[in-house]
């Protein structure tokens, strides 16, 4: 399964260790309740970041600010440096490439078709050029399908390419999401649960996959809820807890937080912090470390 | 005649008659965000319901006392077919894509004025529909006639009653519920599928007050008066912010105002002179529909609503 | 023959047997041998009673009076009875038949009985209802009654393959509070159950065969359709023209169970250009096939509302966007090639444009117009474009109505409309007149015939290369989940917006040739409902009948809805109702319509991959491994 990523050369891979992303304040209200407080979060290239709280935390909201569905009611989010525009087929354009919790395929299009669908910023041809079907979109059309079939190689659905999308399997369905998501050679790629409903073994190989993506120089930004997903694959979490970042560090660190800890169990939330700026206390605590690992399952 | 009151007044007996038929659009819309094309036809339906009654009666019967029967007889009409379409034709159709409904929708409009068209006797033309007696009354410069003001009691009742059934009561409340969120709604015990027929069963029960006023300030029905009723109220709808039934009433209120004024005032206007007058009605209610999509699309009283991705 | 141990096959399954995932039982319980007895038994007898009289008067539509040859729907019930008993001999086995079932399913014999017992029964009561009275029917009339009776028992006792069993604590919520009571839900199980259930059969690959056979078979289907669609046209009764659309329909339907259609579809599948070359070629024969005005018009008006219903799929069907004043764009092109026509009554008399030039004036015009209406609604919820487009279509009427002069400024001559436009001259060749082709004469209709045939030509050129493209699958994916193809780069608005102006421009080309053909535009076709054809309801229904995204879809859909009620007159009145029903039990039922998309063209696909037991279509081509049911 872990053939080659067929990465075309991205520029900022020369900078590796730079800033991808970088999210300042981001607050976002609908009416009266506040989804998203505040929260700050870097990305820098060939990271592989992991977004971790409980149900209703504001996890998918803060990804869908990142990603531009939701326009922030305060804060800005950058990429490589420039502001990006709240607009999902701009970021995407920008080189921030997604996939949903629940799966959101083109069910009634093919394999190969969704991903080519992914290519769609990275290729020209418009209406005129796809009518007059000159050499020029001959050409284009066959670069995208061998760009897609290569991609296909890469998640190991090469075989499917012609099945339709709602005919996959669940497992291969989130692969396919992935697919189609590189297929817009993104510099980051932000995976909301992939592994949710997954048995072990698919989240092992959703790990691996995830590793050989980081392998070819694309950062991850990655929700999961299996908590030994998230510390075995990322080399830095962020810990949302009812819309704030309550911690963010190494896996280590945030695993033996306290307040982490609490927060998953449910137990009431005093402590929480005004600002979150002086988080990153780590206190181990073996006993709530067992009863956490306990909860996560 | 053409004075700024009574055009005022116009718009106002107009408006109340939108905002009726615009009621079963947003409340429907509010909870299944599904655009019941067919609501004009259930408009039309309860307009012949109560006709029906009507000409069942005794014709020594006082149109007074026959009023409320007519009022009855059109409202089970059209709360029947509103409950009907909703269990047979959308709900099967809930979890299909979004144009399945839809189109579905469209099929029923055409069925239910091809049907009324086809078999209510002698509908193929206008049927006279019974009159108030009394008026016009002149209220300061202002003609008022007995259909009017019937109308504008008619839309005041229903929107108090319905305020305070939105407000008060378990059911009311179950409503807005489930149109901030059907599956958290249902987690919390709500009936939706019963939260569903209820709003459109009230929404084919304000048609057919709409319907009978309309025979009433009219004095005739005709099978395809559903389509313009019902283009309109949606305009009004969605002026007022669709999926807020106090919108539906002030977007109602707005388009029958300004489409009163055009009729009036257009052709005052220099280079506008030929667009004035009733031909142009319409085409003024479309603009002003444009409009609104243009500058404030979530409507007069809308907010924007997060989309539950 | 190698075909030998399938036959054995059956004939061990014989009565019920559940393999896999096919589930065979008969209806009627009856041993197989007797089964197919009966069958053929009431084939026999059902022909032999065609060639008698079945009623005294000739009174009745096509003369059925006459012993010794068939007339009338007696051919109709001699068609149907022949090809039951032909496919059923295939189908239980005779060597040199077999072909005609590849599926070798039951189903296709089941459902031929009953197009033959459909128009036999028809025939028989319709004959007792118009004349009044059993009285009336001859002896021949009650054999043929019992003969298609005989032969749709047989076929009820041959080993169907049915929907599989349901299990047995299936639940059925669709039933509501009736699921308490246990004789509904009982009932509802069966009817459930007893859904005939083929599509998912193998057949051999029909690519397998020799290339020219291949392309024969296609010239010989093409042949055959066009003889079947001008016998169809030239019935002169509605009576026989209701027996004919009971054959053909449920006749295809048949056809289709047993596999036929399937292979023809791998067939113009692998032949791609050589099947539409003969499509066109087809197209082409028809005016000459008929010389005959009447039906010249009658197919310039099919290709008509075929292509403007066409130019809708790609707003409808490709990119899902509901577009219900989609004639409004028809009726700008078609004001505006009346407009340059040089008519008498248009406000510019003098000038007169060559037919490109009206062409593109009546394109750019529709175009700018689906700008105008598409802007401030694409970017919002799709629901609003519905009722806009709606309000539109209505706007469009209004507006060109009181454009009289009295009501408004003088431009389109309001409710008289520009009448009197000039027939086309295309290159010197005045379409107006009747041109000698051989020994074919080809009047106006025909000439605007193949002119529209050209623009058709053009319009699904369109469709298919900017659906197979970039663009085109931008659509489908916002169809499919607009906010999925916005996070995948996809500028949402924009391409709906070139969907919708595209739709638009070819309503608007549509309408320039609509405009000479009728000779006169007038505002009242131009609405959402109506009588007559080229209505926004009519379009819809003709997408989503025919399939939703599809070529030919729209095209056939809106074959049989503008033809159907031209032969069927009395159902005229009854129209819009039927389309009405139609849409809603299309939705419910069958929303992917006649001609489903995509699905169909998978199956090849699935096929190509576990199929080790693939047979060629004809006996003697390639030595043949069996095929495994």
């Amino acid at each position: 399964m872990t053939t080659t990523i067929p990465q075309q050369p991205t520029p900022a891979d020369a900078a590796a260790g730079g800033t991808l992303l970088q999210a300042r304040g981001v607050i976002m209200r609908f009416g009266g309740l506040t989804a998203v407080r505040n929260v700050d979060l870097t990305v820098n290239s060939g990271e592989i970041v992991g977004l971790i709280g409980p149900n209703g935390a504001g996890k998918t909201t803060f990804f869908n600010c990142l990603t531009g569905l939701y326009v922030p009611t305060e804060g800005t989010v950058s990429y490589r440096g420039t502001v990006l525009p709240p607009k999902p087929h701009l970021v995407t354009k920008a080189g921030i490439a997604r996939t949903f919790q629940n799966i959101r395929l083109f069910a009634n299009m093919t394999v190969l078709e969704n991903v080519l669908v992914g290519r769609h910023t990275r290729t020209r041809e418009g209406l005129f050029s796809a009518i007059v079907r000159g050499p020029g979109f001959h050409k284009a059309e066959r670069a995208s399908r061998e760009r897609a079939m290569e991609l296909l190689a890469f998640t190991g659905l090469a075989d499917k390419a012609e099945h339709l999308a709602r005919n996959l399997p669940y497992g291969e369905q989130r692969k396919l999401e992935i697919a189609r998501a590189l297929a817009s050679e993104p510099g980051l790629l932000l995976l909301d649960e992939p592994t949710a409903g997954m048995n072990p073994q698919e989240t092992r190989a959703t790990e691996e996959l995830v590793f050989a993506i980081r392998d070819q120089g694309i950062a991850v930004l990655v929700i999961e809820h299996d908590m030994r997903f998230i510390f075995n694959l990322c080399d830095r979490v962020a810990v949302l807890v009812q819309g704030e970042k309550l911690v963010e560090g190494t896996s280590e660190v945030v695993q033996n937080d306290e307040r982490v800890i609490a927060a998953y169990l449910g137990e009431p939330f005093e402590g929480a912090p005004a600002d979150e700026d002086g988080t990153p206390a780590a206190t181990a605590d073996d006993a709530s470390t067992t009863s956490e690992q306990e909860n996560d399952r | 005649m053409h004075t700024l009151p009574q055009q005022l007044a116009n718009g106002l007996f107009l408006g109340s008659m939108y905002g009726l038929i615009a009621i079963g659009y947003t409340m429907v819309y509010g909870i299944v965000q599904l655009i019941n094309f067919a609501h004009g036809e259930i408009f039309m339906t309860g307009a012949f319901g109560a006709l029906a009654v009507y000409t069942n009666l005794p014709s020594s019967m006082s149109i007074w006392a026959a009023l409320p029967l007519m009022l009855v007889g059109g409202a089970i009409v059209s709360v029947l077919i509103a409950v009907g379409a909703e269990r047979f034709a959308y709900r099967p159709l809930r979890n299909a894509p979004r144009l399945a409904p839809l189109i579905t929708a469209i099929g029923l409009s055409l069925a239910l004025q091809q049907a009324v068209f086809n078999w209510y006797p002698h509908a193929t033309a206008g049927k006279h529909f019974p009159q108030l007696p009394g008026g016009p009354f002149h209220i300061g410069s202002v003609d008022v006639q007995s259909g009017d003001l019937f109308l504008l009691g008619a839309a005041i009742v229903c929107m108090i009653a319905l305020g305070v059934f939105v407000r008060s009561s378990r059911t009311g409340r179950a409503m807005q519920a489930t149109a901030q969120d059907p599956d958290t709604a249902k987690l919390m015990g709500v009936d939706t599928n019963r939260i569903i027929i209820i709003a459109f069963a009230i929404g084919g029960l304000f048609a057919a007050v709409a319907g009978v006023a309309y025979g009433l300030k009219y004095g005739q029905v005709k099978y395809d008066i559903g389509f313009q009723a019902g283009l309109k109220a949606f305009t009004a709808a969605v002026l007022g912010g669709i999926g807020n039934i106090y919108g539906a009433m002030l977007g109602g209120l707005v388009l029958g105002i300004a489409e009163a004024c055009a009729t009036a005032y257009i052709a005052n206007v220099p280079g506008m002179e030929q667009f004035g007058g009733g031909a142009w009605a319409q085409v003024w209610a479309f603009v002003l529909l444009i409009v609104v999509l243009l500058v404030r699309p979530q409507g007069l009283l809308g907010e924007r609503v997060a989309d539950r991705a | 023959m190698t075909d030998l141990p399938i036959a054995a096959a059956e004939e061990a399954v014989a009565a019920t047997a559940t393999h896999g995932n096919r589930r065979t039982a008969p209806f009627i319980p009856l041993p197989l041998t007797a089964a197919r007895a009966t069958t053929l038994a009431g084939a026999v007898i059902t022909i032999a009673s065609t060639f008698m009289s079945w009623t005294y008067t000739t009174d009745f539509p096509g003369d059925l009076t006459v012993s010794g040859y068939p007339g009338g729907l007696q051919i109709m019930t001699l068609i149907g009875a022949i090809l039951t008993g032909v496919v059923a001999l295939g189908t239980f086995g005779l060597t040199g038949l077999r072909w005609l079932t590849p599926s070798r399913t039951n189903n296709g014999v089941l459902l031929l009985a009953l197009a033959t017992l459909g128009t036999t029964w028809y025939t028989v009561i319709d004959i007792a209802a118009k004349l009044g009275g059993l009285a009336n029917l001859d002896p021949g009339g009650f054999v043929a009654f019992i003969g298609a009776l005989v032969l749709f028992a047989g076929a009820l006792a041959l080993p169907l393959d049915r929907h599989p069993e349901e299990p047995a604590d299936a639940e059925y919520y669709e039933l509501g509070r009736a699921e308490g009571i246990s004789a509904v839900v009982r009932g509802y199980a069966w009817l459930r159950e007893a859904r005939l259930h083929h599509s998912e059969l193998r057949v051999p690959d029909a690519r397998k065969l020799n290339r020219w056979l291949q392309r024969l078979v296609i010239v010989v289907v093409y042949a055959l359709g066009l003889k079947i669609l001008t016998f169809g046209l030239a019935t002169d009764y509605s009576d026989i023209f209701i027996g004919y659309l009971i054959v053909l329909a449920v006749g295809v339907w048949g056809l289709s169970a047993g596999g036929l259609l399937k292979q023809f579809q791998q067939l113009t599948q692998h032949n791609k250009k050589f099947s539409s070359t003969v499509g066109v070629l087809t197209a082409i024969a028809y005016p000459f096939a008929q010389n005959n005005e009447l039906w010249a018009n009658l197919g310039a008006s099919v290709l008509i509302v075929g292509t403007v219903a066409l130019g809708l799929n790609i707003v409808v069907g490709l990119t899902g966007l509901l577009d219900l004043g989609y004639v409004a764009f028809l009726g700008v092109g078609a004001y505006t090639a009346a407009l340059v026509s040089g008519s008498p009554f248009s406000i510019w008399s003098g000038t007169q444009f060559p037919f490109w030039a009206a062409a593109l004036a009546g394109m750019g015009a529709a175009c700018v117009f689906g700008v105008l209406i598409g802007a401030p609604t694409l970017r919002l919820r799709g629901d609003y474009l519905a009722i806009v487009t709606l309000g539109f279509g209505e706007i469009f009427r209004i507006i060109v109505r009181n454009l009289d002069g009295v009501s408004g400024p003088k431009v389109t001559n309001g409710p008289n409309g520009i009448a009197q436009i000039p027939d086309l001259s295309i290159f010197g060749y005045n379409l107006g007149d009747t041109h000698s082709v051989g020994s074919f004469t080809l009047g106006r209709f025909a000439n605007y015939y193949l002119l529209m045939l050209v623009i058709t030509i053009i319009v699904v050129l369109v469709f298919t290369r900017a659906a197979d493209s970039r663009i085109g699958r931008s659509w489908i994916a916002i169809r499919e989940d607009e906010t999925a193809a916005t996070a995948m780069g996809i500028n949402g608005f924009r391409v709906k917006l070139v969907a919708f102006a595209l739709g638009a421009s070819l309503a608007g080309l549509a309408g320039t040739v609509f405009a000479h053909v009728t000779n006169s535009v007038v505002p009242d076709p131009y609405v959402f409902s109506g009588s007559v054809p080229p209505n926004s309801a009519f379009l819809l229904a003709a997408v989503v009948l025919g399939g939703m995204g599809t070529v030919s879809g729209p095209i056939l859909g809106a074959a049989l809805l503008y033809v159907i009620p031209q032969k069927l007159s009395f159902l005229s009145q009854y129209e819009l109702f039927a389309f009405g029903i139609a849409l809603i039990l299309i939705m419910r039922f069958r929303p992917e319509g006649i001609i489903p998309n995509r699905r169909r063209q998978l199956e090849f696909h699935e096929d190509e991959t576990p199929a080790p037991g693939n047979r060629p279509m004809g006996d003697d081509t390639v030595p043949a491994t069996t095929a495994g049911a």
